[in-house]
């Protein structure tokens, strides 16, 4: 009845899809198309003979090759961002029928199984599109350098080699530290929204991932270094307490991170730093 | 903005006075209010063992007569052994409206994606906010016709007094002296909702409260506390429904007469002897 599970879906009926898959069959794929910047957005549909294995970017190829809508008119390929391909980049992320993933990882035989189905895409919302199914994801690394999420170990001189990390730090920080700046959580945060002048971006609700990555880079032994001034950004507007707790984050995150973990944590930190802060003079 | 760059300046402490108004005293009160409220069903149990003091709590004496009664009890012991009462219930309004005005804020920087995202978890975060938004204005009403006598927003017009409290209560929500009208029914219908959305609310906050301090950290702990607010839940809905039902089950004029009974001194050593004074 109540249901707190960090995960959705399930993995059984996902592999029931794929196995059900028929090989050479037609499908369509409806993009959310936009010319650029601030411009208005139109929906086009393709038909596309996928094989086995087919993912969203290999049926965005075969798009490119033959841009012709199903009603025959001819267009321009569709535009798009990639990189690893294998869901460790994170900048083939879009909207796949609805919710927020990596196109890359997105197999056709898993969401169009049969003859004619249909998959839709769409270029995430919270951010700025450039065309397409390409946005900007300025922002989102903006946020984490907001938090100085990074070490900081840069100097004139050798500082000597750093101090000893215990085992059980490093399984937490391990899996805090797989985040590739994809944006999913994002995308999926209903705090989180669009915010297209920069001057806005130190106020606005700062994202999960961004939240995570302070934890990972607080707890890190030389990371700590700057930890109050993480944590100060993380108490001030758009910080940690814009979180209104949906957690649609954790469910979303591909990488499985634990960001309602992080988020209480970072909760905890700013909970004893603002109390320090306030006994001090 | 001035208003703008004050929210930013105290950002922390006034989202983290947000959180604790919504449990002390707010939550605390709610509680309390609805314990208070629901004897009207469970009250004649209260009465038992309280010897001649009460003479309704003696056998013969129906549920509602008793909760009648017992209620009566409990109104006339806040009026008249509660110290301070005008400052509690100042303190009290002030948090409410201070909760509800950063709430409001704050709930408008969101923007709800249920339909994509349809996880539970989602859902309570948009039904938080929307409860927020319906509970305030319920609150107003409760406030404004039972306690500042606001009448001409009750059907009826009645006028809530603690010398009557259970038949001026149940007047008011049944929308007449002597039976239910399509207005009363509609109050009823307010004070239902009112009521469970207002008990969600407090619940769900209590759960995302812990998370917002930082005390349940593991995936294990939220689980754990989100079980104890659901039970807290649980049973703050049935006080609270078991208040209304209550409510609309006592007749006014029955409650009204052992209402009377206790104010006359008829009743008891101790009610008398406050009806005196
Ligand atoms: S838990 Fe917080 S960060 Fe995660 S989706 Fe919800 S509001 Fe956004
Ligand atoms: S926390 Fe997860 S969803 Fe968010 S950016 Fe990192 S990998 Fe992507
Ligand atoms: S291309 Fe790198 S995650 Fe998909």
């Amino acid at each position: 009845m109540l249901n707190f599970s960090p995960s959705e879906g399930s993995a059984a009926a996902a592999a029931a899809r794929r196995a059900s898959a028929k090989p050479g069959r037609t499908i369509r794929v409806s993009v959310k198309r936009c010319e650029g910047p601030g411009q208005d957005s139109r929906w086009e549909t393709f038909s596309v003979k996928v094989d086995r294995g087919a993912n969203v970017i290999s049926v965005l190829q075969q798009i490119a090759a033959n841009p012709v809508t199903v009603e025959g008119k001819r267009t321009t390929p569709v535009v798009w961002d990639s990189g690893c391909l294998e869901e460790v980049c994170g900048a083939c992320t879009m909207v796949i029928n609805g919710k927020v993933r990596q196109s890359c990882s997105c197999l056709m035989d898993e969401y169009a199984p049969g003859e004619g189905d249909e998959i839709t895409l769409e270029p995430m919302t919270k951010f700025p599109v450039v065309r397409d199914l390409w946005v900007d994801r300025s922002r989102l690394f903006h946020n984490l350098a907001r938090v100085k999420a990074w070490v900081p170990i840069d100097g004139t001189y050798y500082l000597g080699a750093g101090p000893r990390e215990k085992p059980q730090q490093q399984e937490v920080r391990y899996k805090l530290s797989e985040c590739m700046s994809c944006g999913c959580c994002l995308e999926a945060c209903p705090q989180f929204n669009l915010e297209e002048n920069p001057a806005d971006w130190n106020t606005a609700f700062i994202g999960a991932h961004a939240i995570s990555q302070a934890r990972l880079f607080n707890e890190h032994e030389t990371g700590k270094a700057l930890r109050d001034e993480r944590l100060e950004v993380l108490m001030g507007p758009g910080g940690v307490s814009d979180c209104g707790n949906a957690q649609n984050c954790v469910k979303v995150c591909p990488k499985h991170i634990p960001l309602t973990e992080s988020i209480a944590s970072v909760g905890r930190a700013v909970t004893l730093h603002g109390l320090t802060r306030w006994f001090k003079a | 903005m001035a208003s703008q760059s004050f929210l930013d300046r105290h950002h922390f402490l006034l989202r983290r006075l947000h959180s604790l108004t919504g449990i002390v005293p707010i939550g605390v009160f709610l509680i309390a209010h609805l314990t208070t409220n629901s004897s009207l069903l469970w009250g004649k149990a209260g009465l038992r063992g309280t010897g001649d003091h009460y003479s309704f709590g003696k056998d013969g004496v129906t549920l509602l007569e008793g909760g009648v009664a017992y209620f009566q009890k409990e109104v006339t012991w806040i009026n008249e052994q509660v110290p301070h009462l005008l400052l509690i219930e100042l303190t009290l309004w002030l948090s409410i409206a201070f909760h509800a005005v950063l709430g409001v804020i704050y709930a408008r920087t969101g923007r709800a994606n249920t339909s994509r995202y349809e996880y539970q978890s989602n859902w309570r975060y948009r039904l938080q906010r929307l409860s927020g938004y319906l509970g305030i204005l319920f609150i107003f009403y409760h406030v404004a016709t039972l306690r500042w006598g606001w009448t001409f927003l009750v059907p009826g017009g009645t006028a809530w007094s603690h010398d009557f409290a259970a038949s001026t209560l149940a007047a008011a929500i049944r929308g007449s002296e002597t039976g239910f009208t399509a207005a009363g029914f509609a109050v009823a219908l307010l004070y239902f909702l009112g009521v469970t959305l207002l008990v969600f609310h407090f619940a769900n906050g209590l759960w995302t409260a812990a998370i917002t301090w930082g005390l349940t950290i593991s995936q294990r702990a939220q689980e754990r506390w989100g079980y104890a607010c659901f039970a807290l839940g649980a049973g703050l809905m049935v006080m609270g429904w078991a208040s209304l039902l209550g409510a609309v089950m006592i007749d006014p004029a029955k409650a009204r007469a052992v209402e009377q009974s206790i104010q006359e001194g008829k009743v008891g050593e101790s009610l008398a002897g406050q009806a005196d004074r």
